[in-house]
C-alpha cells in the first residue's frame, strides 16, 4: 500500500515537472500571455501526443533498443505529459528475466560431453543475455541491470572464467536490484562471491603480528573509487570540490582504505550441504550446479579471520560513528560490514555520483550540473524521506526535462554503446536465427562479441570497464572540457569491425538468404524487399525503422545512401538484395545512428 | 566537389594503387612526395604492464644484507611469502658495480631479458615512478600541511596510469607524453605516411596529442572494408561512405565518431598494403608457432618497422601492452607467466629487429601502473608507488641498472607504509630520457614532460646519442 501511494505521488510530481518543461520550450502555443483584452483565460491545449522521433529517443535511453512497435505502444499510452510515465511504472514492475537458470539447464547438457570444461557455460550465458536484451519484457529493468554492470564490474576475463554460475548470478542480482534500494545493491554485490573472487575479497585475511601478513585492499579500493564515492569529493550538482589552492579534495586515504580493508576480512564462499563442519581454511566453491550451491550464495562470515580491532572508515559532514571510527569489539562481528556500508552508503558523493553515471549511460554524456543536482536529490529523498531508491533515481532521469526536450546543442545526447547500436538495430529487425537460439560463437561474432564490438556482457577487461566515464578524446571534446565516454572505445580498428559486421548482416544474413546456419542470425527485410524499386521509399523504410522517422535522416546521408543504392538496378534477386544491404548499411554505420539523440 | 572526387575514386581505381583520400585537410596528398623530415629513422615502443608489475620480483637484491631484507619485508619462508627464494634468482652483472656493493638477480622466468641485459642490450631503472618534485618519507607524511605536491590518488590504478601516460603531476592535461613528443616533431615529419603514433593495443591517454592524433590498428594489422572495392558499385560504395563520414555534424559525439570512421578508411589500405610487402621473421614467426597476444602485436611492429621505407616514416611511436599485473590473488602462481612472457617478447622482439638490421634504431621501454606493496594480503601484494623498469635496444647503454635501488624493508627510509616505495627517480625523467634521444630538443623537453625542471639530472644517461 505505501510503496503505491509513493509511486502515485511520483507520478504526479513527474506530470508536473514534465509539463513544465514541455510548457517552457513548447513553442508558440502556450497561449499564456495577456489574452486578447476580454478578461477570459482559454483553457490550455492538452498536450500533445509523443511523436514517433520522441518515442524512439525515449526508448533508446530506456530500453535495449527502439523499435517501432514499441514506439506505437509508448504512443498510446497518453500524451506526452503521461505516457512516459505510465510506460516507466509498468516497467517497474516486471519481474526480472534471468540468466542462471539457462546457464544450469545448458550445464545439465553440455556437461555429459566429453571434454566438457566450465569455461564454455560463458557462451550459454551470452546466448541468454542477446536474448533477454532482444525479446526480454523487462526493458528498462535490462538496460539498467546492463548500465549497472558496468559501474559494479564483475568479469569472466580472469578469476571467473571457470565459475560460470556466479557470473550469471550476479547479473541476475543485479537486474533484481536495478529498481531497489542502492544499500542492498551495496550489499548485495559486496556479498556476491562473484565479486569475492574478482576483487578477492573472499578468502581475505586478519593481519598476522610478526609476519608481513595484512588484509588485502583491492574489493576496499574499488568499492570506493567505482561502485559509490569516487576520489574526490563532490558538491550535489555532481561538481568537483577544491581546496583552497584549488586541488580536489580526496574522499579517503590509504588508512581509511586499510580500514575498510580491515573490515572485509572473514568472508569466504558459505558451506553447503556436502561441508556440514567447513570453516574458512576447508571451504571450496561446489563448481556445479546442486540445489542451493555456495557459487550462488552470499559469501559467509567466518569470525575466526576477522579483524576485531579499531577501523578508520570515511569521514564525512554528519557521519554517524564518531570521527568516521568503528570501534574495536571484543568478538569478531559481521555488523562491522554493515556498519561500514551504512558508512559509505550515507556519504553525500553517493547521490551525484551514481546519478552522474546512471545519466551518462542512459541519457547524456554532458549532462548539467542542474540535471545532476536534480536526480542525486531523488537519490538522497524519494519523496518519502528515504534515501537510495534506484526506482526514483531512474523516474528522475528518465523524465527529467533535460532528457524528454527537444535534444539541443552540441553536448547532447550521447554515442551509443558499441553492444547496444548492435541489441537496437536487432531488436529494430526482429532478428533470429533458425534455431531461436541467439547464437555467439557459432559465426555470428568470429573471434568472440568483445572482439568485434569491443564490448560483451560480463567480459570487461577489469574492474575499470570497457570505457571510462571521463574519457575525453583529443582535440574538440578534450578542448571543451567535455567528454564522450563511448568514444573510448571508438577505435579505427573496432570501428571497422563494427562496420563489417554490419555489412555482413545487412548483404547475407536476411530473410531473403536460405541455408542460413541454424545459429546464424538475421534480419527481417521484408518490409524493404516490398519496396526495394523505390530507393526513396527503400531508404525512408531503413529510416523508419532505425531512427524513428525519414525525416531524421540528415540530407547527406540521405543523398549519398540513395545514389548507393540507385548504383545497382532492381529486378533481380542479387540486385535487389544489394540495394536492401546498401540502404541498412549506411544507416546503420552512420554518425546519426551511432548517436544518441 | 563530387565530380572531383569521382575522378580521382577513378583514378586510383584504373591505377590499381592504394588511395587514400578524406575530406580531412590531408596529411596524404603531402606524403606522396615521400620522405619523412629525418634522414635517420628511430622508433619508440611504449610496451605496458597492465595492472601494476609487482617489479620488486622481477629484479630482486641478491647480496645478503640486501636480499634478507626483501625476503623478510615479503614474508619468505611462511605461508603467505611472496618471495624468490635466492638461489631461484638469474643473477646480473652489471657493467658499473652498484656503490653499496648490493647485487641483482632477475626473476627466473626472464632468461631471455637476462641474456639481453648481459650483452648491453637492456638496461633496468630501478625505483622509477610518478612525482612532481623528489619526495623523502618525511616530506610525503607532512604533504598535507607543507604543501609539498604529490601526485593526486596515489595507489589507484587508472589515476597512476594516466600519470605514466601524461605526466600530468596536479595538472590537468588532455594529452600523453607520446602524443606531445608527436605534436613536438610533427613540423619536420610532414612526409609520414602514417601519424607518428601507431597503437596495437587499443586507444591509449599515453598518444593522444594536443594536436596529433593516434591511428589505432589490429594486433595483426588494419581491416579492410568488407562492402569496399576498387571498381564499380564498390568503389562507389566506398566513395559514398567517406562522404557521409566527412559530411558535417551537429554533435560532438557524430563529430568525433565520423572522424574515427574516416581515419578508419583512409589509413586500412596504406596499412595493409604495407605489411603485405613486409617479410616474415623467423623469431616472430607467421604460423607455426604459438604467439602470445602481446608477441603477435610486436611481430606487427616489427613488419611495419620492416616497411617504413614504404610508408616515409621516419619517428615512429608504438603502444603494446599485455594485462594481468594486478595480483592481489595467486601472485606466486600467475607472476612466472607473465613475466616469462615479457621476457621471452623481448627477447624475440629484438631478435626479429637484428633480422632486419633495425635493432639499434628502435628502443622498446616499459611502463606500467605502480609497483606493488612488499608485504602481502595472503597470496599476492597490493597497490603502491616506485618500481623497476626495462628498457630494451641497441641504442640502449645497456648492462646496467640505472636509478638508485631501495633497500627493500618495511618502514625502511623509502617505505611509506605496508612496503610501499617512494621513487627517488621520476616517470619525467625516464620519459624525457628517451624524447631527448628521439629528437626532442632540450628546449622543447618540459612540453613532453612537465615536471622535469624540478629534478637535477634531465637526462638519465640511458640512451647513446
Amino acid at each position: 500500500m505505501r510503496g503505491a501511494r509513493i509511486r502515485q505521488s511520483w507520478r504526479t510530481l513527474a506530470t508536473l515537472g514534465l509539463a513544465a518543461v514541455l510548457t517552457a520550450c513548447g513553442g508558440g502555443s502556450g497561449g499564456s500571455g495577456s489574452g486578447g483584452g476580454t478578461g477570459i483565460t482559454p483553457p490550455p491545449p492538452p498536450p500533445p501526443p509523443v511523436s514517433k522521433a520522441e518515442a524512439y529517443r525515449f526508448l533508446n535511453q530506456a530500453t535495449m533498443g527502439a523499435t517501432e512497435a514499441e514506439a506505437q505502444r509508448l504512443i498510446g499510452l497518453g500524451d506526452s505529459s503521461n505516457a512516459y510515465a505510465r510506460w516507466i511504472d509498468a516497467e517497474l514492475a516486471r519481474p526480472a528475466s534471468t540468466l542462471l537458470p539457462y546457464v544450469e539447464a545448458a550445464y545439465a547438457t553440455l556437461s555429459t560431453q566429453p571434454n566438457f570444461n566450465l569455461a564454455q557455460l560463458n557462451a550459454p550465458r551470452l546466448e541468454k543475455w542477446f536474448e533477454n536484451a532482444l525479446r526480454g519484457d523487462d526493458q528498462l529493468r535490462q538496460r539498467v541491470a546492463f548500465a549497472l554492470s558496468q559501474i559494479m564490474v564483475v568479469s569472466q576475463v580472469g578469476a571467473l572464467q571457470n565459475l560460470p554460475f556466479a557470473t550469471a548470478d550476479f547479473y541476475d542480482m543485479l537486474a533484481r536490484n536495478a529498481f531497489g534500494n542502492f544499500r542492498d545493491l551495496l550489499e548485495d554485490v559486496t556479498l556476491h562471491p562473484a565479486m569475492g573472487v574478482y576483487l578477492s575479497m573472499l578468502g581475505n585475511q586478519k593481519a598476522v603480528a610478526g609476519t608481513n601478513l595484512r588484509p588485502d585492499e583491492n574489493y576496499a579500493r574499488e568499492l570506493m573509487q567505482l561502485f559509490s564515492i569516487g576520489l574526490v569529493e563532490l558538491n550535489a550538482d555532481g561538481t568537483v570540490r577544491v581546496d583552497a589552492q584549488g586541488q580536489p579534495i580526496a574522499t579517503y586515504d590509504q588508512a581509511i582504505i586499510e580500514g575498510f580493508a580491515r573490515v572485509f576480512t572473514g568472508w569466504k564462499w558459505d558451506c553447503a550441504s556436502t561441508q556440514p563442519n567447513c570453516s574458512f581454511n576447508t571451504v571450496r566453491p561446489q563448481l556445479a550446479p546442486v540445489p542451493g550451491y555456495n557459487q550462488i550464495r552470499p559469501m559467509r562470515f567466518y569470525p575466526e579471520q576477522h579483524e576485531t580491532g579499531a577501523k578508520q572508515l570515511l569521514r564525512y559532514s554528519g557521519v554517524a560513528l564518531p570521527n568516521g571510527v568503528l570501534a574495536a569489539t571484543a568478538t569478531p562481528t559481521a555488523q562491522d560490514l554493515d556498519a561500514a556500508l551504512d558508512n559509505i552508503f550515507n556519504h553525500p558523493n553517493v547521490g551525484p555520483f551514481i546519478a552522474k553515471q546512471l545519466i551518462q549511460k542512459l541519457v547524456t554524456s554532458n549532462p548539467s550540473t542542474a540535471y545532476v543536482q536534480r536526480v542525486a536529490a531523488r537519490f538522497n529523498d524519494d519523496g518519502s524521506g528515504r534515501r537510495g531508491s534506484l526506482a526514483a533515481v531512474i523516474r528522475a532521469i528518465l523524465l527529467d526535462g533535460e532528457a524528454r526536450s527537444a535534444p539541443s546543442g552540441a553536448n547532447a545526447g550521447k554515442l551509443k554503446e558499441p553492444l547496444l547500436r548492435l541489441t537496437q538495430f536487432w531488436r529494430a529487425y526482429d532478428a533470429r536465427s533458425a534455431s531461436g537460439r541467439y547464437g555467439v560463437q557459432a559465426g555470428n561474432f568470429p573471434g568472440g562479441v568483445s572482439n568485434i564490438f569491443g564490448q560483451g556482457p560480463g567480459q570487461s577487461p577489469s574492474v575499470f570497464n570497457f570505457f571510462s566515464p571521463s574519457y575525453a578524446p583529443p582535440g574538440e571534446i578534450a578542448n571543451a572540457n567535455l567528454v564522450a565516454p563511448e568514444l573510448q572505445l571508438a577505435t579505427e580498428f573496432l570501428n571497422t569491425q563494427i562496420t563489417n559486421f554490419f555489412w555482413t548482416q545487412a548483404i547475407a544474413r536476411t530473410t531473403a538468404q536460405t541455408n542460413l546456419g541454424p545459429d546464424i542470425m538475421f534480419i527481417d527485410t521484408r518490409a524493404e524487399q516490398a519496396v526495394v524499386a523505390d530507393s526513396a521509399a527503400l531508404l525512408d523504410r531503413v529510416a523508419e525503422r532505425l531512427l524513428g522517422g525519414a525525416s531524421q535522416l540528415s540530407a547527406t546521408l540521405r543523398s549519398e545512401a540513395r545514389a548507393q543504392i540507385d548504383r545497382t538496378p532492381a529486378g533481380t534477386a542479387a540486385g535487389n538484395n544489394t540495394r536492401v544491404a546498401d540502404a541498412i548499411y549506411f544507416v546503420v554505420t552512420s554518425p546519426e545512428f551511432a548517436l544518441q539523440r | 566537389m563530387n565530380r572531383q572526387r569521382r575522378r580521382f575514386l577513378r583514378a586510383a581505381a584504373a591505377g590499381g594503387i592504394a588511395y587514400a583520400f578524406g575530406r580531412t585537410p590531408g596529411t596524404v596528398y603531402a606524403q606522396m612526395a615521400g620522405g619523412g623530415g629525418y634522414s635517420d629513422y628511430k622508433a619508440l615502443v611504449c610496451l605496458f604492464l597492465f595492472g601494476g608489475n609487482d617489479s620488486w620480483n622481477m629484479l630482486v637484491p641478491t647480496s645478503t644484507a640486501e636480499f634478507n631484507a626483501y625476503y623478510a619485508s615479503r614474508g619468505g619462508g611462511t605461508a603467505s611469502s611472496l618471495a624468490i627464494e635466492r638461489s631461484a634468482l638469474l643473477p646480473v652483472d652489471p657493467l658499473t658495480p652498484d656503490p653499496t656493493g648490493a647485487t641483482y638477480g632477475l626473476h627466473p622466468s626472464m632468461a631471455g631479458l637476462r641474456s639481453l641485459f648481459d650483452t648491453g642490450r637492456a638496461a633496468f631503472v630501478a625505483n622509477v615512478g610518478p612525482l612532481i618534485r623528489p619526495t623523502t618519507k618525511q616530506q610525503y607524511q607532512t604533504a598535507a600541511s607543507t604543501g609539498h605536491p604529490l601526485p593526486p590518488q596515489l595507489f589507484s590504478h587508472n589515476d597512476q596510469q594516466d600519470q605514466w601516460h601524461s605526466l600530468r603531476g596536479r595538472e590537468i592535461l588532455k594529452s600523453g607524453w607520446g602524443g606531445r613528443v608527436a605534436d613536438v616533431l610533427n613540423s619536420q615529419l610532414g612526409g609520414q605516411q602514417l601519424p607518428v603514433n601507431v597503437s596495437l593495443a587499443g586507444q591509449t591517454f599515453f598518444q593522444a596529442g594536443n594536436v596529433a592524433t593516434p591511428y589505432v590498428m589490429g594486433a595483426t594489422g588494419a581491416n579492410t572494408f568488407a562492402g569496399f572495392g576498387t571498381t564499380g558499385v564498390a568503389a562507389e560504395r566506398r566513395a559514398a561512405f567517406e562522404a557521409v563520414a566527412g559530411a558535417s555534424y551537429g554533435t560532438i559525439y557524430e563529430r568525433g565518431f565520423a572522424s574515427v570512421q574516416r581515419r578508419a578508411v583512409q589509413f586500412a589500405d596504406t596499412v595493409n598494403t604495407a605489411l603485405g610487402a613486409a617479410r616474415s621473421f623467423t623469431a616472430l614467426p607467421d604460423s607455426g608457432v604459438q604467439l602470445s597476444p602481446l608477441q603477435t602485436q610486436l611481430r606487427t611492429v616489427a613488419k611495419l618497422i620492416d616497411v617504413r621505407a614504404r610508408l616515409s616514416m621516419s619517428r615512429q611511436i608504438f603502444f603494446v601492452s599485455t594485462g594481468g599485473f594486478d595480483s592481489h590473488d595467486n601472485q606466486n602462481d600467475d607472476q612466472p607467466g607473465l613475466l616469462g612472457n615479457v621476457s621471452a617478447s623481448m627477447a624475440s622482439f629484438y631478435a626479429a629487429l637484428q633480422e632486419i638490421g633495425m635493432e639499434n634504431s628502435v628502443t622498446l621501454f616499459t611502463q606500467s601502473d605502480f609497483g606493488r606493496t612488499l608485504t602481502s594480503n595472503g597470496d599476492g601484494s597490493d597497490h603502491a608507488w616506485g618500481g623497476v623498469q626495462v628498457v630494451v635496444g641497441g641504442a640502449v647503454r645497456g648492462r646496467e641498472i640505472y636509478g638508485r635501488y631501495p633497500l627493500l624493508a618495511t618502514n625502511g627510509p623509502d617505505d611509506v607504509g605496508g612496503g610501499r616505495i617512494i621513487p627517488t627517480t621520476s616517470a619525467d625523467q625516464y620519459a624525457a630520457t628517451l624524447a631527448r634521444w628521439f629528437g626532442v630538443s632540450d628546449a622543447n623537453l618540459t612540453q613532453v614532460a612537465p615536471s622535469i625542471d624540478n629534478f637535477s639530472q634531465r637526462d638519465l644517461g640511458f640512451m647513446i646519442g
